[in-house]
């Protein structure tokens, strides 16, 4: 229940304040919203959920033996497992509101699984930073949001201000955010230079965060 | 690990677990919490606020198959952190530790229950963090409700549960795994009287020739019932090994306590 009706009135929220300073009242708009918020959240969700994953972890770390990453995967899994019903509203909305289905809809699913990448990515890394720096926790309420800000979410990608094109560069959710919406929203093929530039973001961060974690572990009992 | 367990013919005097001139030294920050604050702050200051534990000093020790080794000593001794070590939990700063055979720790009871669910479903939680599959708690599942006594209540929230009953539901499950090595430290005080006369046996049936155990406790009478070998740990050394009755007199002959009933009596 609350599943469905979390991802539909935060949606809501963002929908009025994009009315109120932006002053329309686009259809096309609402689908774009809804679909980018909604992705965005799955990275959101798994990085407040994998912030804390090792240090509430603390009594199943000091009494057994585990591989310690499948903290902050189990993380994630779990955001995914939010996700799918925020999937389920955005088409229904996308139908109400008469958006046509195509098959280039389909291109969702890789830029879903460099979603899922980047996620893992980011909440391994997280949940290793906090052991050294428990304030990061706090930090991370911020983080997001600012995030959310930067990213094409309550604003379509092409209408950003030219001079404004490096927030595309560091953001490793800009060019995701992009493909998605062409994708689903706007049923194009997403461009493959963004696709190419998410998958980079995702890999790299998977594979530092990974290695940094991996070589951490074995001291994150003394830790704690 | 699988295939050790399989070939169970006779193990009794084999190695289980043989720890090697093994020292672990903890590098303890003085601050509360480690922060970014708290790192920045530090920077002004100069220098790092740490200190160095030494927890474990060169212990060597051997258990074999068939043994079940009690382990005793003054509250800091290292016990527990020697018991982390051979779990695979901390790596020791130096020396080396090899376990035959797979280990089971009972470091402390209720790890991976989750208090806002049923006992039941945290019969599951509990069992697959012990590291047994979900078709094998099944099979033990009325085994394990049993043992805990609980009756109806094991379908009640684990947070409306008295701290007993919590504990006899962690020892239960517990008590259900069935690896090559078992470790248990100071688990076994739960519940009444009663209850602990259950776990005790329970303990007791798990020795067997085809397993190791190592108990923690300051239970000096229940160790002097169970073991058949005692180890003395003191400041992280190794002080006397051997036979139960006399390393045991000579740890409380240290302690200056001889045989008063606040070491005798709890089990």
């Amino acid at each position: 229940m609350w599943l469905v009706l979390n991802p539909l009135l935060l949606s809501g929220v963002y929908f009025i304040l994009i009315v109120i300073i932006g002053g329309t009242t686009d259809s096309a708009r609402y689908v774009h919203l809804t679909a980018s918020l909604f992705l965005f959240y799955l990275v959101a969700n798994s990085l407040t959920g994998g912030v804390k994953s090792i240090t509430a972890g603390q009594r199943l770390i000091l009494n057994t033996a585990f591989p310690r990453i499948m903290l902050p995967i189990s993380a994630v899994v779990i955001a995914i497992f939010k996700f799918i019903p925020t999937l389920i509203v955005f088409l229904v909305i996308k139908a109400i509101m008469g958006s046509q289905f195509s098959i280039e809809m389909l291109w969702a699913i890789p830029i879903l699984m460099i979603t899922l990448f980047l996620a893992l990515g980011l909440s391994i890394t997280i949940s290793c930073i906090n052991v050294y720096f428990r304030d990061i926790a706090s930090f991370l309420p911020y983080l997001t949001r600012t995030l959310l800000y930067l990213s094409p979410i309550l604003y379509e990608a092409s209408a950003l201000n030219p001079n404004l094109k490096a927030l595309e560069i560091v953001n490793p959710l800009f060019p995701i955010l992009d493909s998605w919406s062409r994708a689903l929203v706007h049923g194009e093929v997403p461009q493959t230079s963004s696709m190419l530039q998410g998958l980079a973001w995702a890999t790299g961060i998977f594979f530092i965060g990974t290695y940094f974690f991996l070589s951490r572990e074995r001291e994150f009992a003394v830790r704690l | 690990m699988s295939s050790l367990s399989a070939s169970k013919l006779q193990k009794t005097n084999e190695l289980a677990v043989s720890i090697k001139n093994v020292g672990l030294t903890y590098t303890t920050a003085i601050d509360r919490r480690p922060t970014l604050k708290a790192r920045v702050k530090a920077l002004g200051r100069g220098g790092k606020q740490t200190r160095v534990v030494r927890a474990l000093d060169d212990i060597n020790l051997d258990i074999e198959y068939g043994q079940v080794l009690g382990v005793i000593g003054t509250n800091g001794a290292g016990k527990s952190s020697l018991m982390r070590c051979v779990a695979g939990i901390l790596p020791p700063t130096q020396g080396r530790i090899e376990v035959y055979g797979s280990v089971s720790t009972l470091l402390a009871l209720g790890v991976g229950f989750n208090p806002s669910m049923s006992g039941r479903d945290n019969v599951f939680l509990g069992g697959l963090a012990a590291g047994m599959s979900r078709e094998e708690i099944e099979g033990h599942f009325d085994e394990i409700a049993d043992f805990s006594e609980l009756g109806e209540a094991i379908d009640a929230p684990m947070r409306t549960y008295s701290s007993g009953m919590y504990a006899r539901l962690a020892f239960s499950v517990a008590a259900t795994v069935r690896p090559d090595i078992l470790i248990i430290d100071e688990a076994l005080s739960t519940g009444d009287a009663k209850f602990k006369e259950k776990s005790l046996n329970r303990v007791k049936e798990l020795r067997s020739d085809q397993r190791a155990l190592i108990l923690v406790s300051h239970a000096m009478q229940t160790l002097r019932e169970t073991c058949n070998d005692v180890a003395w740990l003191h400041k992280g050394q190794l002080i006397q090994r051997g036979e139960p009755n006399q390393v045991i007199d000579a740890y409380q002959e240290f302690l200056h306590l001889g045989k008063s009933a606040a070491i005798d009596e709890d089990v």
